[in-house]
């Protein structure tokens, strides 16, 4: 037994060693995440600049913020209006994807073979152009190109994919017994969902619409197509603001700084959930 | 085994015949599948399958989409056109180099990062979760802020880099550097979803062949190249299927950061496709480059998944 144990080395040689790479290995991954991270603080230090502080070269690392380009951003212009639409835009067709979302998953959790997923998986598979020049040319004749209404019925492009099959796993997980002690007892296939299903999926249910709402808020693509100047959203908005002669970066990084910060708080809530969406529902910008 | 699940799973057969409360739920049974994701079916139909179609349709007809104009039916003569279309085979060409640049970026990058968290040390849940933010972010926003970042005058990565003594590099307008600017760009934002899948299938990997492989006394770089990556490649496999079909369709950032500029030089098929049937309303030939593009992404796609089940 003595013998054994004397070929390894002292404890305290081992107690640093491992020390020593704990400590290695943190160092490492804070200089990445550092470089992955950088670019959100830059944002943030650029709205808290100001135009002469920003244009300085080199770089300006410490100076005394200014909260004016938030001013500038938050009582000028139609800032306020284009984050409501962005809110009402991505409520909506998260709210109408659950409603059709829900009982599809349900089906394709339990089933299997309805077909919706094998389209579905082809909409994660098709480049968003291919719907937006149809639906374009669509709107166009119905008159849809600027409303609400169309607005939303093409954000659902962008969030049943992602709800759908982030509730197809949800479901999954759920022992069928219940259901079928329920169906014994005589309940219905409504009673069914909405009393056993729903409640039971209902965390999954509010991850799956929290990453609805995050894919509907980031997306440029539909919106630049579709709105107009009564329904812009933000990412458009802020898009715009580049197209200017003479770019204000100050306002601009404020701006685009409130466009992100309610994406990364609601995304802190779902991060268990965040890669398995990402997978699934892939049209955010594409 | 899923089959002989979902048929343990069924109310028992047996029963349905002495009591008619159990027919009533297997006869439920059979009209759900058809019933419940049918109003999903519709809407799905509405917004995917009939654009589709509608696309198909249109490649086959010249229009600019114009109050005055209508759509003319010319057979196959889009799809010929492109052919002889300078501008879309460089955009075709293009679409492969960032997609090809972009994979081996980010899938070594990535499957490095997760093993790095892989190991075992303080905060690396923090950093795990901290790594998600560049892919939530807003695109746009992102896309603003890298443009701000690699200014050739003022931004701060002229500064970062000329203090190690690298000169002046004009990113984005240069058209040399632009296409691997863009893709660092793109890196940065995915290649944390990388790390992170790759993360989840390295936890999932069974621990006794490593425990077999310590034992032996292998090497760190032997248990790598003849555990870690063979048993990882279905993760791996999946990462790239997923990867390439993104690679291939990106467009919001490029557009944003550089309208595909300058010249064409940034011009993917994405890109060219959102000018040409958008910007342009050449609604015919855009929808005929949109189905080119389609059918590239399937065909590359199905014949990852066909990869997927050969053997290395």
């Amino acid at each position: 037994m003595v013998e054994g144990f004397s070929r390894r080395k002292p404890l305290w040689t081992r107690r640093t060693r491992r020390f020593l790479r704990r400590g290695l290995l943190l160092i490492t991954s804070i200089s990445f995440l550092f470089v992955f991270l950088f670019p959100f603080l830059w944002m943030a230090a650029g709205s808290l600049k100001t135009q002469v502080q920003y244009m300085a070269y080199p770089p300006v690392w410490v100076f005394h913020p200014t909260l004016a380009n938030y001013m500038r951003v938050l009582t000028s212009g139609d800032f306020g209006r284009y984050a409501l639409n962005s809110t009402i835009v991505a409520s909506l067709s998260t709210g109408i994807s659950l409603l059709f979302g829900i009982p599809a998953a349900y089906a394709i959790a339990r089933y299997r073979r309805t077909g919706l997923g094998l389209i579905l998986l082809l909409a994660r598979m098709a480049p968003l152009v291919a719907f937006l020049i149809p639906l374009f040319v669509l709107y166009v004749k119905l008159h849809l190109v600027n409303t609400y209404t169309g607005l939303v019925a093409a954000h659902i492009l962008v969030t049943l994919p992602v709800v759908v099959w982030m509730l197809v796993g949800f479901v999954e997980g759920l022992p069928p017994d219940i259901e079928h002690a329920a169906q014994i007892d005589g309940a219905t296939l409504v009673v069914v969902l909405w009393r056993i299903v729903v409640p039971l999926t209902a965390p999954g249910i509010a991850a799956a619409a929290i990453l609805g709402f995050i894919f509907s808020w980031n997306n440029f693509l539909v919106s630049v197509v579709l709105s107009g100047d009564r329904t812009q959203t933000l990412p458009v908005a802020l898009f715009n603001y580049l197209g200017y002669q003479s770019i204000e970066w100050g306002p601009l990084s404020a701006a685009a700084s409130i466009v992100t910060l309610p994406v990364l708080v609601l995304a802190l809530t779902v991060q268990r959930y965040i890669v398995q969406g990402l997978v699934a529902g892939g049209l955010t910008g594409y | 085994m899923r089959r002989l699940a979902a048929l343990a799973a069924r109310p028992s057969e047996p029963f349905q015949t002495r009591r008619r409360g159990l027919r009533l739920a297997t006869s439920t049974d059979r009209w759900i599948p058809w019933v419940l994701p049918l109003p999903a079916l519709v809407l799905t139909a509405l917004l995917m399958v009939f654009p589709t179609a509608f696309l198909l349709y249109m490649s086959f007809h010249d229009w600019f989409m114009e109050a005055s104009s209508h759509p003319v039916w010319i057979g196959i003569h889009n799809y010929e056109a492109l052919l002889r279309d300078d501008r879309f085979l460089y955009a075709f060409a293009r679409t492969g180099y960032f997609t090809l640049l972009g994979v081996a970026v980010q899938i070594p990058f990535g499957l490095g990062i997760a093993l790095l968290l892989h190991q075992d040390f303080p905060g690396r849940s923090i950093v795990r979760t901290l790594l998600l933010l560049p892919m939530v972010a807003a695109p746009v926003a992102m896309a603003l802020v890298w443009v701000m970042m690699l200014d050739p005058g003022i931004g701060v990565i002229r500064y970062v880099l000329s203090s190690v003594g690298i000169p002046r590099v004009a990113w984005l307008s240069d058209p040399h550097t632009v296409l691997p600017t863009l893709v660092a760009v793109d890196s940065w934002e995915w290649i944390p979803l990388v790390a992170l899948m790759c993360l989840a299938g390295l936890t999932a990997l069974p621990t006794e062949p490593f425990e077999a492989a310590l034992l032996d006394g292998t090497s760190p770089w032997q248990r790598f190249w003849h555990l870690v990556l063979p048993m990882l490649r279905p993760t791996l496999v999946i990462v790239l299927i997923f990867r390439v079909i993104d690679l291939l369709k990106v467009v919001d950032i490029i557009y944003v950061m550089t309208r595909g500029g300058p010249g064409f030089s940034s011009e993917t098929l994405n890109v060219y496709d959102f000018l040409v049937g958008l910007f342009y309303y050449r609604v015919g030939y855009g929808s005929a480059v949109a189905v080119v593009l389609f059918a590239v992404v399937v065909g590359v796609t199905l014949l990852l998944m066909r990869a997927r089940r050969a053997t290395w």
